[in-house]
Formats: structure tokens, sequence, C-alpha cells
């Protein structure tokens, strides 16, 4: 009996392995999907390696103020003499982390919602469908700032981030929820899960045994491909000043050159590369998104 | 026919009842909306009580709720601490300057989207379709509020063919009708460019898909066979059937290009809704918050309705059905 265990989890590794070289096969001749995974390799790197590369700390006064970019600050300083390139490279820490932890959220959420309008149909499906519906009839961002503005008043576990975070999930989980049902109605339909349901097995282990395993390659790419949108909502929430305004992520370096007039003063260095490392990552992300669904859906490869 | 549009207007009306109550539940999130009156030494506990009872809020949830439906219902959205006037009067005073940017940025970028993103599948794979589809990748990646900020810096404060904030020039007397237009356009021009270009960047290869996708099928072989030129097939063949999937998507299309005019105005402290939403943000003006998401969401329920109408007369196989 155990030894049956062992040599089947031993497949499954091997088949998983196979199936990584498969997918690597077809992504690896994607030029676009491989300029995107390494630029964001690239951005991963420098996140990672922020308290080692960064030339000054970003929340110290280190030099003069105002100064344009020089040999002592590649990049110049703001207005209160901060390294402008070490907040951004610290900065990318804040934001990648903001914009992946809010995408696994809004997928776990959606997830949820989706299994179980697609597997439990009917009225459940159709209430929860409706739900999803009104939920997308709002302005996505409008919304967002609505819940966050509400929601800080008294933070999440005391803090904003965690706030922001769950306001920007709340705002991105229907259309995973929409992705997950679709799926969860193909897999419903299978032989197994009637084999399944004949020897008794219970609603949730079905779901939990059988629905979840066979979704997860799509739940994962789901969570994918909202990175990029959760990063440009918390780009966009930063800039208009909702967020922790000790915590700075790139969003937040632009709204303080913005309220500081840095536009109008000509202060380009310290507007400019916070939005272009913005524009990089999310421009990364949909490059390797673009790739992987191209994997998924071999009928695209014909369309680009 | 009739019975699909009375339906589809229920189907509104729910929609719009439920995001009102989606609205109700958030703003009762935070728990007590008078705990930072209660804070603050200036106000005394009795005003306090005093205000709880004038808002309705001693009473029981669903009894506060019933009244936030007929209050909305009724067009009393609160009252704005910052403007000290009701937040249905400010909103309508800027309301024109956001409607105004709105309605040729949609018009625009569905144009643009329609016209670049049929050529450009048309052209699959070659230089034109590559440039375009990059280029409209790069617009997707670019936040909207950045981009606004691009054209700011580039085009008014270095190349200074723009002013840097407002709709008109403040304090300016306007000797005729035609000169306040004309500075009108002037501060218009920058707003209502990132909009559009932002927006078509996000349908652009929407409709260039769809159209490969339609170019692929048996019909559009079968008119070539014929002989019919190749503008024909394209425009009245398949561009036609390429657009109806893409007429769904301008719904959520709309809802997205409020989003951009709450950053784009905010960017050019253009005196619009949008504006008013960061103004909201910045001074804690709750309520004005809250009845500008009430009319904005409003508008994209009406928008969706007005668009499955269109459907429903562009689409035969719905019309007959």
């Amino acid at each position: 009996m155990t030894q049956t265990t062992v040599v089947r989890t031993k497949d499954r590794a091997s088949r998983t392995i196979e199936g990584l070289r498969k997918f690597w096969r077809v992504f690896s001749q994607n030029t676009a999907a491989v300029i995107g995974l390494t630029m964001f390799l690239i951005i991963l790197t420098i996140a990672i390696l922020a308290p080692w590369i960064a030339p000054y700390d970003p929340y110290e006064k280190v030099g003069l103020p105002m100064q344009p970019p020089n040999e002592a600050h590649l990049l110049g300083t703001n207005d209160v003499g901060q390294d402008i390139l070490s907040e951004l490279i610290y900065g990318s820490r804040i934001s990648l982390l903001i914009g992946f932890i809010a995408a696994v959220v809004a997928t776990l959420i959606g997830t949820l919602v989706g299994m179980i309008a697609g597997y439990y149909g009917g009225l459940v499906d159709e209430a929860l469908m409706r739900a999803t519906d009104v939920w997308l009839s709002f302005p996505g961002l409008l919304l967002t700032i609505f819940l966050a503005t509400v929601l800080i008043k008294t933070p999440i576990g005391g803090k904003i981030i965690y706030t922001v975070i769950f306001a920007i999930a709340l705002n991105a989980w229907p259309g995973v929820a929409r992705l997950v049902r679709s799926v969860t109605l193909k897999i419903k339909e299978l032989p197994y899960i009637e084999a399944a349901r004949a020897i008794g097995a219970s609603n949730r282990r079905i779901l939990l045994k059988h629905i979840i395993p066979n979704a997860t390659p799509i739940i994962l790419v789901a969570v994918l491909t909202r990175i990029d949108s959760a990063m440009l909502t918390e780009a966009s929430l930063s800039f208009l000043g909702i967020g922790d305004p000790t915590v700075k992520s790139w969003g937040m370096i632009i709204h303080y050159a913005m309220i500081r007039n840095a536009i109008v003063i000509g202060m380009w260095w310290w507007f400019i590369p916070p939005g272009l490392m913005i524009s990089l990552s999310v421009l990364s992300i949909i490059l390797i998104s673009m790739g992987i669904e191209e994997y998924i859906n071999p009928r695209l490869r014909e369309s680009m | 026919m009739k019975k699909l549009l009375i339906r589809r207007a229920i189907t509104s009306l729910i929609t719009f009842f439920s995001a009102i109550t989606i609205v109700f539940i958030i703003s009762r999130l935070s728990g007590d909306p008078l705990a930072e009156l209660l804070e603050n030494p200036e106000v005394s506990p009795e005003t306090v009580e005093a205000l709880r009872r004038a808002f309705g809020l001693d009473k029981p949830l669903h009894m506060q709720y019933i009244n936030f439906l007929i209050a909305t219902l009724s067009g009393q959205l609160g009252y704005s601490i910052n403007y000290k006037r009701p937040v249905l009067d400010v909103l309508i005073a800027k309301l024109p300057y956001t409607i105004a940017l709105l309605i040729p940025a949609i018009t625009l970028s569905n144009y643009f989207a329609y016209r670049l993103g049929v050529e450009s599948g048309w052209r699959r794979g070659r230089k034109f379709d590559v440039l375009l589809t990059s280029s409209s990748l790069f617009i997707r990646a670019t936040p909207h509020f950045w981009l606004a900020i691009l054209f700011l810096y580039v085009f008014g404060a270095v190349l200074n063919w723009a002013p840097l904030f407002g709709a008109v020039t403040p304090g300016k007397v306007f000797e005729s009708p035609w000169e306040w237009l004309l500075d009108y356009l002037w501060h218009y021009i920058l707003p209502v460019s990132v909009i559009t270009i932002r927006a078509t960047g996000a349908m652009f290869l929407y409709i260039r898909n769809s159209l490969v996708e339609v170019l692929g099928e048996d019909y559009i072989m079968a008119a070539m066979a014929k002989g019919l030129p190749d503008k024909i097939v394209l425009y009245k063949h398949a561009a036609r059937n390429a657009l109806l999937p893409a007429v769904t998507m301008m719904g959520l299309r709309y809802a997205f290009i409020i989003d951009g005019a709450v950053l784009t105005e905010t960017v050019f402290s253009y005196p619009g809704t949008g504006r008013l939403v960061f103004e909201a943000i910045i001074f804690r003006d709750y309520y004005l918050l809250q009845g500008a998401i009430i009319i904005l969401t409003t508008s994209v329920i009406l928008v969706n309705f007005l668009i499955d109408i269109l459907y429903l007369y562009l689409d035969p196989r719905v019309r007959y059905r």
C-alpha cells in the first residue's frame, strides 16, 4: 500500500516536470514573453536586493533638496533631500508585494464564489452571478477608492497597507469568479466526478479533492494575470493619496511629486522614473501572461 | 422584441438597486459614522446625539437602509462639508465639464479602436500590425495618471503649448463667446487626448483579435472567392461581425473611461466630477465621495442598458429569437 503511494507521487512529480518542460518549449518560442520574463526577473532581483544595492536610506535626508541628477545622486533628490534612486529601489518591494498579495486575495475570493456558483448551479449560481454583474457595473477604481477610504478609518490589523490590499482585491474578484465558474462547469460534467458521487463522496470532498486540483493551473494563471491590474490600481490609489503616507510605493512617490508641484517646476527626475518603473513592471507581467495564454489556448498562436 | 426590452429594463433596475445597496453596506462597514466627531473635543456629546437623531442613525439598520434608499432616489445625497452645499448641487455644477470630456473621448476612442483594429488585423504580422499592437500594449501598461502627467509636463511645462491647469483662464474677461470657446478648447485638448488615447489602447487589441478570428471563417473565404474587392470583404463582411463582441465590451469600457477621467482631471486640475472625487479624498468630504460614486455608477448602468438595446438592433440573431 505504501509502495504504490510512493510510486504514484513520483509519477505525479515526473509528470509535472514533463508538463513544465513542454510549457517552456512553447513559451520560449514567444520572444515577447521571454523579454517580459527577463524584465520581470530583473525587477524582482532589484526588489529582493534593495537594502544592498540602494545607495542611501530612502527615508533619510541625505543631501540638498531638489538636486537634479548628479554623481552623488544618480536620479537627484526630492523636496526634502531624499535620494530618489533609493526611493525607487525600495519602492519596487512595496509595489510588487501589494500587487502580488492583492492578486492572490482576489483570486481566493473569486475562486470561492466561482466554484460554489458553478458546482451548485441553480438559484445559488443565479444569485452569485447577478452579484458579480452588479459589481462589474461600478467604475472599478471609484469603488476601490470608496472601499479604501471607508475601511482606512478602522484599518485591518492596524495597518493601512492591509486595508489597501483588501480594497484592491475586493475590486478584482469578479473576473476570477466568472473564469473559475466556467471551468467548474466543465469539470463537473466529467465522468470521474459522477463516479465519485456514485460512491457517495460528499460535495465538500468532491470540491476539495477533485475539482480544485484540476482547476489549479487556471487559478495560478488567474493570479498572474491579476498582478498587472492590481499594481496599476495600487499606483492610482497612492497617486490620489489613499494609502500609508509613510510607505513609499512608486505611486506614492508620484503623489508627493504632484502635490509639491514638481511637474510645473520641471523636476522630471522626481516623477518620470517611478512612472517608468510601474509601466515596465506591468508590461512585463502582461507579456508573460500573453505567453502563458498562448500555451493554454493554441488557437491564439495563429492569431498573433 | 418588446419583451426583451422590458426584461433588460427590469435587469437594469435590479442592478441599480443592488448597486445602491452595496454603497449602503460599504458606508456602514467602518462602524459608527459619527465616531470621529465623538473624539473631537470641540463637539459636545449632546451635539453628536442630536446629529445621530437628525441623520436617523439611532434607528435600527433596516430602517436606516430604507431611509437611505428614499433619500437617494429623491436626490438627497447629503451635505458637502468642503463646499458647504448639498452634494447634488455640487455634482450637477461640475457634471457638464466631465460630460464634455467623456462624450468625445468615448466616440473618438471607439472610432479609432475600430478603424485601427480592423486595419491592423487585416495586415496581421506585418510592420503596421506589429507597431500598433506593441504600442497598444505600452499604452495599456502605462498608468493613466502618469500618461496625463507626461502630457502636462511635455506640452504644458516644457513646450508651453497648453495651460497647466483649469478649464478656462481664471480671472480673464472674455469679449465674445468665441473668445471663451477658444480659451476653453485650449484647456480642453490635453485632457481629452489623454483619455482618448488610453481608451483606444485598451479597446484596440480586442477588436483586432476579434477581426483576426472572423477572417478565418469560411464565409470570408467564400466572399473572396467570389472576387469581391478586399475593402468590401473587410468592411462589409468581416468588420461588422468582428464588432459584435466588441459592442458588449463597450459598457465595461465606459466604466474604465470614467476611472480615467477621475485621474486625468486630477492631474490637469480640471474642474469636473472626477476632480471632485480627488478633493473629497483629500478633504475627507465623505458624502461628496459617496454621491459622486452613486451618480457615476448610475450613469454606467444607464449606458449599459443603452448598449444592450443597441446590441438588439445590431445582432439579428437576438432580434428574431
